[in-house]
């Protein structure tokens, strides 16, 4: 009897020996892996997928507004967040926690689009060359990355060119130095190129939530148009090509007849969306509005935050302009002081108003991504400085016209060009394009040292002290932190 | 080699020669004692006794004297004297020398142990009776430092042994329930256990091998004891409260303040007058029961017990209760099997405060000091005021206005079997569970707060079921030759860890009748996950002793972990300890009335950690879904990377040096113990931060080293016996932690209200050193703080690179001292436990005193800059600018404090007034909890971290609920 019992425990822990390497070899049960991820056309899709996600992200709801809109003459930061506050009074230090976090969204976007671009062309699963959806695919992620790209080139200038997925903790692999300005652009303008070579089509189909959500040749066009007319060297024949391109393009985009569609929220991917960041609600709802709409919309009686400035308001009136006005800002009585509106509580105060509803926190509405109205202004730019003044005018005209204002005419190329400034601030306002167009029409400085925005509580002029260093923002303290290689901007300690 | 070790032990009685002596031993209880060793004095000569005590002898001489010895019980001498039957009852040692303490894996007395083991047993308990165990081993043990970073009732507490060893990885010991590893130690009854053994170092730990490089924390539960069925029954209530509050500005000077800012409202809609402290703190209370029953018989020993403990916290709403069933019950089938089982059950529930946030966020602490005065709680509609500048509710609308609640079902407790198969050779087989599932739900109505009002009603639900087992198969062999004692132990253990999620959002409710987040319209999320980990180990164990004199323990344990890739699964972890006991010796023998025990040990050990908190599938590069996005109006399923991969992924180790001192005077009325230990952690399992533009946050990889070496004393000592009976134990403990390697990295953590982060780790300094500008003092001109950079210069603009390190957060020493008197049928205990040389943060100071918003400050800002000229320590209000209120040497203070941590007078009812009532005992005590606390520090308690256990933010003040005063009152009756 005992030796029996001896026997069995003798085999069992025999057994336990044999059986270990087996029992100690788990795998993810909620994840997959680096290594089964990517076997099919349908992990293919996924992984495009969650590339798109990223425009989701925080950076492409409200912070490139920020760093658009209120870092310039269009808005005040509103709301009670000391680093937006700090953006709005060109007072960014590299440790502002918004830079670390939209360079982080931005290049972990940017990592996504590069799994896809390395993995799908290894993919066997037959399926994913029908209809030529592979190359597509890769179309579509070279698009995106070279998206994310033009979002880091605006924002900081040269930043590292990251082209491949990273799958070591190797400093070697995971510090990289700053690219230049120029490298960046030009990566950006291959992956274009890339993305058109025979790739991404005009239209996936009829369905307008399907083309005005995917990387079309489309918008390819018009983000090219977009980073010809940005970088440092300048072309404007390529402007005006891709422009045009677009413009002729067989998606069709055309205006829409009535300018308070856009931003009703009932007329999502209309014909004038190039590209426009999807959201369903639920779970894949905006979060923004929320932010920013007044109590009677969002039911919040906290501050909010992107709060029109007297600038702008007073630019929609000195033109007449009613009805942009009417769909880019709401006047409110707003129980909380302001203190460039009223510092007496119940005062009435604008209120940033191109998204109409916040939904508890779960909004459908949109932002645009490309706008056929910012590449026909872009064409006008284009033209003008081109020498085609008049056909520029006849452009601006057509955006003019939409909205019920008069013609304009202008007599040289700088009177033009200031006509064609100030219609984009008044169609593109809280759409994340002015600081783009101060500092290319190399106005920032001046602009920001001429505002003048009285602080009712010190009835002193807000100062700005902008300055050309601060065109481009530091590079985050805590990635120069993890990163040794990469240096500061001029200007930042 | 089983029949090696049969035949050896039968070979003893070969020796048949003249005379036999036979004999049964037995223990107190007249059961049979087996494997008593029988040795004939002077000769090395003996037997052991078999599984019926007895045993059988040849000698030579008739005047030979047998030693009977057992470990636990008097070591007994009896002449043969002609007899030829000898039986004899041991009594058991209630010297400390004798004292059995359990290891891992076994028992040892404690004059045979090498490695560093610290023990508490049931007689400390009596003295402090208290909802959490780590409240039993505060304060001491040498070595032993138990945080408490919050006075919750939901709190838990975390324990450094011989200081911090991981950085990304945990730091807290391995507990170990009767043989069952645990993590969840907040449901664990005190009332249930017997004593606590603490593995301190590695050749005591590193039986536990891959999960003891943070130590052990062996708990034992009790046991029935021979006799008639006792029945025992205790009750404490008891109250609590805060034992300090904060002076903050008035209604009016609220209103002065923010009208210096120029901020301006219409004041009349302000004029209520509330404290919100007073509003906040309540009266906490706590009561509890437990019944229990116990006994042992020849088969059976067995014990019983049900417990209740309910506590309402100290700041409003928090409260906690908890359920607990226990048996523990061991049957002699028959003279070589014996089959036990421990078995828990236990339900715990608790409601929480948010805590350690400013009031934007919610916290309830910080929402009490910054909420003006000038608001009542609630508006007429019911809704929850808000401060009259920005929509920051009040702290009752964290406290008041969400539903939530956390239930945690647990089944803890092993089934084993233990085959006697000689006297000698024993093979133990046990399978131990661990199954919790706990519940956490929550509801915010859709009236009134104002984020309720938004999302029209929120509801939560969160479900974690963790199931775990482990399979323990030990072969244990013990020899006694002569003057040779030997042991071997080997064994193989396997353990396998399960999670599961599941989680449901929603939103979307029409009213807060139904709270459940099926009345929501709207699902914001639901999803489940699971998770895995398993561990597989081999160990053995051998302790060898000449003649009590020369002690050698060797373990060595083989451990592989499935949270490692394929090539570096497997770790090795040696380790070895040897004693002297000096007073054994010859020369020793002219000092021997005086120095009872002397024994140095001398320990090296190397044990490893696998625990890594982010996932325990750390080497596997993981993709993740979730990344969804609408694609034609559809949501389609998206893919990320989420987690770098790290093939070359291994065990963090830890070396150890320790070297100790034994020693006992005056048959054991004092008692001296000392330790040294250097321990070395190497690998370690680092979640370095990556670049971003990598995609990942971070990484985990192994990479660098830390060290913590230390001191620790500890005196016991029997002031005076008779009828009035004073012992006092003492330790006191030094530790330093330094980080010797982390490739040149800085860890940093532990952000501070949009001023960055306080806590810094750097080579060549401790963890989670306090980092900023040098403080400079107020400009009487512009009233804005100045601070000296690095030059010795003062300056109102300090770059980063102008900051420094200003404060520790680790004691010089940490200390504890317990007197007990008991005087007749009076006893009492004054338990007094201290911290020296450490700082805090005080960052609830800035959000107090940093005057940059709408909230309400501290009183201390009433003396602040108003004009130029004024000379004062705190610089003027500037709104929105938080230049003069950076992390600086202004918010350090000193953290030292010296606290009556408990002191309890008890009444013992005498036996002539217990026989009238058939009782076998009775006891009425009071217990005073944090009773006085002397310190400098001046928030709330300075025995506080908002991070938690963390291991990289330590003594970071910020809005934290603070320790309590308690008053207990209670009861045991025994029959």
């Amino acid at each position: 009897m005992k030796f029996k019992t001896i026997n069995i425990a003798i085999l069992a822990i025999s057994m336990a020996f044999t059986a270990c390497d087996d029992y100690l070899e788990l795998d993810p049960i909620s994840d997959a892996t680096s290594t089964n991820a990517y076997k099919t056309a349908s992990d293919a899709e996924a992984a495009l997928i969650g590339a798109y996600d990223s425009f989701q992200q925080e950076y492409y709801i409200w912070d490139n507004v920020i760093f658009q809109d209120v870092i310039s003459d269009n808005h005040y930061a509103g709301g009670d967040n000391p680093e937006v506050f700090a953006v709005d009074n060109l007072d960014i230090q590299p440790v502002n926690g918004r830079l670390f976090n939209n360079w982080s969204q931005l290049y972990n976007a940017i990592a996504k689009t590069n799994v896809v671009l390395a993995k799908i062309p290894e993919i066997t699963d037959p399926k994913i060359d029908i209809n030529n959806r592979r190359s597509q695919i890769l179309g579509e992620a070279a698009f995106l990355r070279a998206f994310h790209y033009f979002q880091l080139v605006t924002l900081w200038g040269g930043v590292p060119l990251i082209l491949e997925p990273v799958a070591s903790t190797d400093p070697a692999e995971t510090q990289k130095p700053r690219n230049s300005e120029q490298e960046v652009y030009q990566q950006i303008i291959s992956d274009l190129e890339f993305a058109l070579n025979d790739k991404l089509p005009d239209l996936y189909g009829t369905d307008a939530s399907v083309n005005k959500a995917r990387a079309t040749r489309g918008a390819a066009h018009a983000l090219l148009a977009k980073v010809y007319a940005q970088m440092p060297e300048r072309d404007y024949n390529k402007v005006l090509e891709h422009a045009q391109t677009v413009l002729d393009s067989p998606a069709g985009y055309s205006l829409l007849g009535d300018f308070r569609n856009l931003f009703d929220g009932n007329n999502y991917n209309n014909s004038e969306s190039i590209l426009e960041i999807q959201f369903v609600g639920g779970t894949e709802a905006n979060f923004g509005p929320q932010l920013l709409l007044p109590p009677s919309v969002s039911g919040d009686t906290w501050r909010k935050f992107v709060t029109p400035s007297k600038d702008l308001v007073k630019a929609f009136d000195d033109e007449g302009d009613e009805i942009r006005k009417a769909a880019s800002v709401l006047f409110e009585a707003a129980p909380w002081a302001d203190e460039f509106w009223s510092l007496q509580v119940n005062g009435q105060v604008p209120f940033a108003y191109k998204w109409k509803e916040a939904n508890g926190w779960a909004s459908t509405n949109r932002q645009y991504l490309l706008r056929l109205a910012d590449i026909i202004l872009l064409k006008a730019e284009a033209l003008n400085e081109l020498g085609r003044g008049d056909e520029a005018l006849t452009a601006v005209n057509l955006i003019r016209n939409r909205v019920n204002l008069p013609a304009v005419s202008g007599n040289n190329p700088e009177e033009i060009r200031r006509l064609i400034e100030k219609e984009r601030r008044l169609e593109l306002a809280q759409e994340a394009q002015r600081w783009n167009d101060l500092k290319r029409y190399s106005r920032a400085v001046e602009v920001m040292n001429n505002l003048v925005e009285i602080d009712l509580r010190t009835n002193q002029p807000k100062s700005f002290d902008m300055s050309e260093a601060k065109l481009l923002l530091p590079i985050p303290q805590q990635e120069i932190n993890r990163n040794p290689l990469l240096t500061q901007n001029p200007g930042y300690n | 080699m089983l029949l090696a070790f049969l035949v050896i032990s039968f070979s003893q009685l070969a020796q048949a020669q003249s005379k036999r002596v036979t004999g049964k031993v037995v223990d107190e209880s007249s059961l049979p004692l087996p494997g008593v060793s029988i040795l004939i004095k002077g000769s090395g000569t003996g037997t052991i006794t078999d599984l019926d005590g007895e045993y059988s002898l040849n000698i030579e001489d008739e005047n030979a004297v047998l030693v009977f010895s057992f470990m636990g019980y008097v070591t007994r001498e009896m002449p043969v004297a002609g007899v030829s039957v000898i039986d004899l009852a041991m009594e058991p040692d209630i010297t400390s020398l004798q004292e059995v303490v359990v290891v891992g894996y076994g028992e040892q007395a404690k004059k045979d142990i090498t490695g560093s083991v610290s023990v508490v047993g049931a007689e400390t308990f009596v003295a402090r009776p208290n909802s959490q165990f780590g409240n039993l081993i505060q304060g001491k043990m040498a070595g032993v430092q138990v945080i408490t970073p919050s006075g919750k009732p939901s709190a838990g507490f975390s324990i450094r042994i011989r200081g911090t060893n991981s950085i990304s990885g945990s730091s807290e010991p391995l507990y170990v329930v009767d043989g069952v590893p645990t993590t969840d130690t907040r449901t664990i009854n005190p009332a249930d256990i017997e004593n606590i053994s603490i593995l301190k170092d590695a050749s005591s730990a590193a039986i536990y091998g891959a999960q003891g490089a943070n130590g052990v924390v062996l708990i034992t539960t009790k046991k029935g004891k021979a006799g008639a069925p006792k029945f025992e029954f205790s009750a404490y209530g008891g109250f609590s409260q805060p034992w300090r509050t904060l002076d903050v500005l008035n209604s009016e000077q609220y209103r002065d303040l923010m009208t210096e800012f120029g901020q301006n409202t219409d004041w009349s809609r302000y004029t209520a007058n509330t404290d919100w402290q007073n509003e906040v703190f309540q009266n906490g209370s706590s009561q509890n029961y437990q019944l229990s029953v116990s006994g042992k018989n020849e088969a059976t020993t067995y014990y019983i017990s049900g417990g209740w403990t309910q506590q309402t916290g100290a700041v409003r709403s928090s409260e906690m209760d908890r359920y607990n069933f226990k048996v523990n019950l061991e049957q002699y089938m028959n003279d070589w099997l014996k089959i036990g089982t421990n078995f828990n059950y236990m339900q715990y529930h608790d409601v929480d405060v948010s805590d350690n946030q400013a009031v934007n966020q919610g916290g309830v602490i910080l929402g009490m000091l910054s909420t003006p005065p000038n608001i009542g709680i609630y508006n007429p509609d019911g809704s929850f005021t808000s401060n009259p500048f920005q929509d920051w509710e009040n702290p009752i609308s964290s406290t008041d206005g969400s539903q939530r609640g956390y239930k945690n079902q647990r089944v803890l407790g092993n089934l084993y079997a233990e085959v006697d198969f000689t006297s000698e050779l024993k093979f133990r087989s046990s399978i131990g569970i661990d199954q919790s599932t706990g519940i956490y739900d929550y509801f915010l109505d859709p009236f009134r707060t104002s984020y309720g009002r938004a999302n029209e009603g929120i509801a939560r639900n969160n479900t974690d079921h963790s199931s775990y087992h482990i399979i323990d198969n030990t072969l244990s062999y013990r020899k006694i030759s002569g003057n040779h004692n030997f042991t071997a132990l080997v064994g193989s253990v396997l353990q396998k860890y399960k999670w599961e999620n599941n989680n449901i959002e929603t939103r979307g409710f029409a009213n807060d009748v139904v709270t459940t987040t099926n009345a929501g319209s709207i699902i914001l999320s639901a999803g489940n996950s699971k998770s895995e980990k398993a561990n597989a180990s081999f160990l053995g164990r051998i302790t060898y002793d000449f003649d009590e004199k020369y002690l050698l323990t060797a373990n060595f344990r083989a451990d592989g972990s499935s949270s490692f890739g394929p090539g570096n699964r497997w770790g090795y972890f040696p380790s070895f300890s040897v004693g002297w006991r000096l007073s054994q010796e010859h020369f020793m023998e002219a000092i021997t009335p005086t120095v009872d025990d002397l024994k140095v040990r001398f320990g090296w050990g190397l044990v490893g950690n696998d625990q890594i908190s982010s996932s325990s599938y750390a080497y596997v590069g993981r993709v993740s879904y979730g990344a969804n996005y609408p694609i034609g109006g559809v949501i389609a399923p998206g893919s990320y990377q989420s987690s770098i991969e790290n093939r070359n992924l291994k065990w963090e180790s830890t070396e150890q040096l320790s070297l100790g001192l034994d020693a006992s005077f005056f048959e054991s009325r004092l008692i001296f113990i000392a330790d040294a230990y250097i321990k070395n952690t190497s690998d370690l399992l680092l979640n370095v931060q990556l670049p971003r533009s990598t995609g990942f946050n971070e990484g985990i990889q192994n990479i660098g080293e830390l060290q913590n070496k230390g001191l620790e004393f500890q005196l016991s000592s029997i002031n005076t016996q008779g009828e009035l009976q004073w012992s006092t134990d003492f330790n006191l403990s030094l530790n330093r932690n330094n980080v010797v390697n982390i490739i040149g990295e800085e860890i940093i953590a532990g952000g501070i209200a949009g001023r960055g982060d306080v806590s810094y780790s750097i080579e060549g300094q401790p963890l989670g050193m306090f980092y900023g500008y040098v403080y400079g003092g107020v400009d009487p001109e512009t009233g804005n703080s100045f601070y000296i950079d690095k030059n010795g210069e003062s300056t109102f603009t300090p770059a980063a690179d102008d900051r420094k390190f200003i404060g520790n957060p680790h004691p010089n020493i940490i200390y504890g001292m317990t007197n007990t008197l008991s005087y007749k049928n009076f006893d009492l205990s004054i338990f007094l436990r201290g911290v020296q040389g450490n700082d805090v943060f005080n960052a609830t100071r800035i959000e107090t005193e940093g005057m940059t918003d709408a909230k309400n400050q501290s009183l201390a800002v009433a003396d602040r800059w108003r004009s130029p000229g004024d000379v004062t320590s705190i610089p003027r209000a500037s709104w929105g600018n938080t230049n003069n209120s950076r992390i600086s040497t202004r918010f350090v203070e000193d953290g030292s404090f010296l606290r009556v941590q408990a002191l309890t007078v008890g009444y013992n009812a005498p036996p002539s007034l217990l026989s009238n009532f058939k009782l076998t005992g009775l006891r009425a005590y009071v217990t005073g909890e944090n009773l006085f606390t002397l310190t400098g520090y001046k928030g709330f308690d300075p025995e506080v971290n908002a991070f938690g256990g963390s291991n990289t933010v330590m003594g970071v003040d910020f809005g934290t609920y603070p320790q309590t005063r308690n008053l207990i009152f209670g009861l045991n009756v025994s029959f």
